[in-house]
């Protein structure tokens, strides 16, 4: 990739200047907001109302921060809930998809094909259409107001099939045939020798599933009333919706902590963000 | 046989989360009751009303003005930006990462940051303008910038995203076109116009099936933005479905209503692959 890179740059598609203006310009615009909510998140409340402004505060103050963190605040129970939320949602689906990508790219069985259609179709479905059913169905089952109203719904999703799917299905034959031949069951050919050669779809689909689940809001919003139940989302939205006056500052450090975790997996897992990884992941 | 072995766990969440519910709203939109008094069938007394709603009406050209001004402007910044990652050869990554940030940013969040930055007595946006002797608008206070404003965060949101799948689809592309191109004498505009761009027609398919479905289910940004205001000039259909399950309890409503957004969806994204496809050939 790297080497079709460098030819493709010296085919001038727009000068090189113009591409740095642009790029510096849009991530400016694209970061500025959070050095703003940061440089909030530690004034107190009345110097935010101060003009002239002051854009980065000479003595820090760093209560919002404190008190979030403090047992007075639910925010550090709101981010275990995400991360048990997010995590567990995301190991089942890799799991699950990847099975069922399995046995459509490789598994002769009946009604394969129109299964297989059936889930496309559905694809295209949006998930708001369907919430008020969805909210009557998990609270007939019992389940408003527990993790699994969070955690079971997600898994319905069957766009990580169709990546698992194509995955697999570029994979050679040869391996496979043989260890069959070696008298391996269908299972351990997908532990054993499918799963390992598909790392990278996996860990794909595990960012998409995870970042889709850290960054929900309608449903968990209609799942749980339960203030020690909520994830980042609802609960800093909530805190914006519910007070009467607004603590600014509070909902300024807020919104920076709740950006925390995500940064980090984010660097952690930077090389995945490619632009390949991710339109390979959605397309088919 | 052992094939439905590895697809039974996805069936049975699919078959309970999906296909029940999906049935459940098209059954439910003739019925009335089911929360507190049983069900019962209405025939098309639901449809009627959310053909005759106002709201209705507003809901539905809200979303579309948003959709019109949001998707075009999502799929443009996406491109450009993507175009420009190409042509860098120092700090991609840095960029790279400065113009994912607010993909990562769940949008309530990102949202909030956006009420600092617009905020009508410490907004950065408002501070910057006083500055030098301007007034700003109140963004998201005003019926005539409320809606804009909504429409300039979500293309916020979402460029980062599109711009590294246009990328993706930018690398992909044979390079020996644009050698024989360039070698025709052909000019930086005229070769992405007749090159670059046919050739990228099923990237820009699937950005504009996708920027459809996501933004036609606007909710979450709206509900901290602007929570519908001011004047009703930012409800979207989502949210009038969540708030006739909780505002009113009038379900039935909210089923027909659920039923309109399901089939616009489905219908536009079956026109655009439609169009797209037959005009490649």
């Amino acid at each position: 990739m790297t080497a079709r890179r460098l030819t493709f740059k010296k085919g001038r598609l727009a000068s090189g200047t113009t591409a740095y203006v642009i790029l510096i310009v849009a991530s400016i615009l694209m970061v500025g907001p959070l050095f703003y909510i940061v440089s909030t998140s530690i004034k107190k409340t009345t110097q935010l109302f101060a003009y002239p402004p002051d854009w980065i505060p000479r003595i820090p103050f760093w209560g919002n921060y404190s008190f979030l963190l403090g047992s007075e605040s639910l925010f550090l129970r709101w981010t275990i809930n995400t991360m048990i939320v997010a995590g567990v949602v995301t190991i089942l689906k890799v799991i699950i998809d990847s099975m069922a990508g399995y046995a459509f790219a490789k598994i002769d069985f009946p009604g394969r094909r129109v299964l297989f259609i059936l889930i496309l179709a559905v694809v295209m479905v949006p998930t708001s259409a369907v919430i008020i059913p969805l909210f009557l169905l998990v609270r007939g089952m019992g389940l408003l107001d527990t993790y699994w109203a969070l955690i079971l719904p997600p898994l319905a999703n069957p766009v990580g099939v169709f990546l698992m799917r194509n995955y697999i299905q570029s994979l050679p034959r040869d391996l496979e045939n043989s260890a069959r031949l070696d008298g391996c069951s269908e299972f351990s050919v997908y532990f054993r020798i499918i799963l390992p050669l598909v790392k990278p779809g996996l860990v794909v689909l595990g960012i998409l599933t995870f970042l889709a689940q850290y960054t929900a809001f309608l449903w968990p919003l209609l799942a749980v009333q339960d203030e020690t139940l909520q994830v980042l989302t609802t609960g800093v939205a909530e805190m914006k919706a519910s007070i009467f006056t607004i603590d600014w500052g509070i909902v300024s450090a807020a919104s920076v902590l709740s950006m925390v975790p995500i940064t980090i997996m984010f660097f952690m897992f930077q090389r995945y963000f490619s632009g390949g990884s991710i339109a390979g992941a959605l397309k088919q | 046989m052992v094939g439905y072995a590895f697809i039974a766990p996805i069936l049975f969440f699919f078959a309970v989360f999906m296909i029940i519910p999906i049935l459940w709203v098209v059954f439910g939109s003739f019925q009335q009751g089911g929360i507190i008094t049983p069900s019962e069938y209405v025939g098309m007394d639901n449809w009627r009303s959310v053909f005759g709603d106002e709201l209705v009406r507003t809901t539905v050209k809200n979303t579309g003005l948003f959709a019109l001004l949001a998707i075009p402007g999502v799929i443009v910044a996406g491109l450009v930006l993507a175009l420009a990652l190409l042509r860098v050869q120092k700090g991609e990554a840095v960029f790279r990462a400065g113009i994912f940030f607010p993909v990562l940013a769940p949008p309530v969040i990102g949202a909030l940051m956006f009420l600092f930055v617009l905020h009508p007595d410490f907004g950065a946006v408002t501070l910057a303008m006083r500055t030098v002797g301007l007034s700003s608008p109140s963004w998201l206070g005003d019926p005539t910038y409320a809606l804009p404003t909504v429409a300039a965060f979500e293309i916020w949101r979402g460029a980062g995203f599109y711009a590294l799948v246009f990328l993706a689809g930018l690398l992909a592309l044979p390079k020996e076109l644009y050698q024989a191109a360039a070698l025709d004498g052909a000019n930086t505009l005229r070769r992405f116009w007749h090159v670059t761009l046919p050739l990228l027609k099923p990237t820009a398919q699937f950005v504009l099936v996708m920027a459809t479905i996501w933004n036609l289910q606007l909710f979450d940004s709206v509900f901290v933005l602007t929570d519908g205001g001011p004047v009703n000039r930012t409800v979207t259909v989502v949210m009038y479905v969540y708030r006739s399950l909780f505002a009113f309890g009038n379900v039935g409503f909210g089923y027909a209503l659920s039923m309109v957004l399901l089939v616009v969806i489905l219908a536009v994204s079956l026109v655009q692959f439609r169009l797209l496809r037959s005009r490649r050939q």
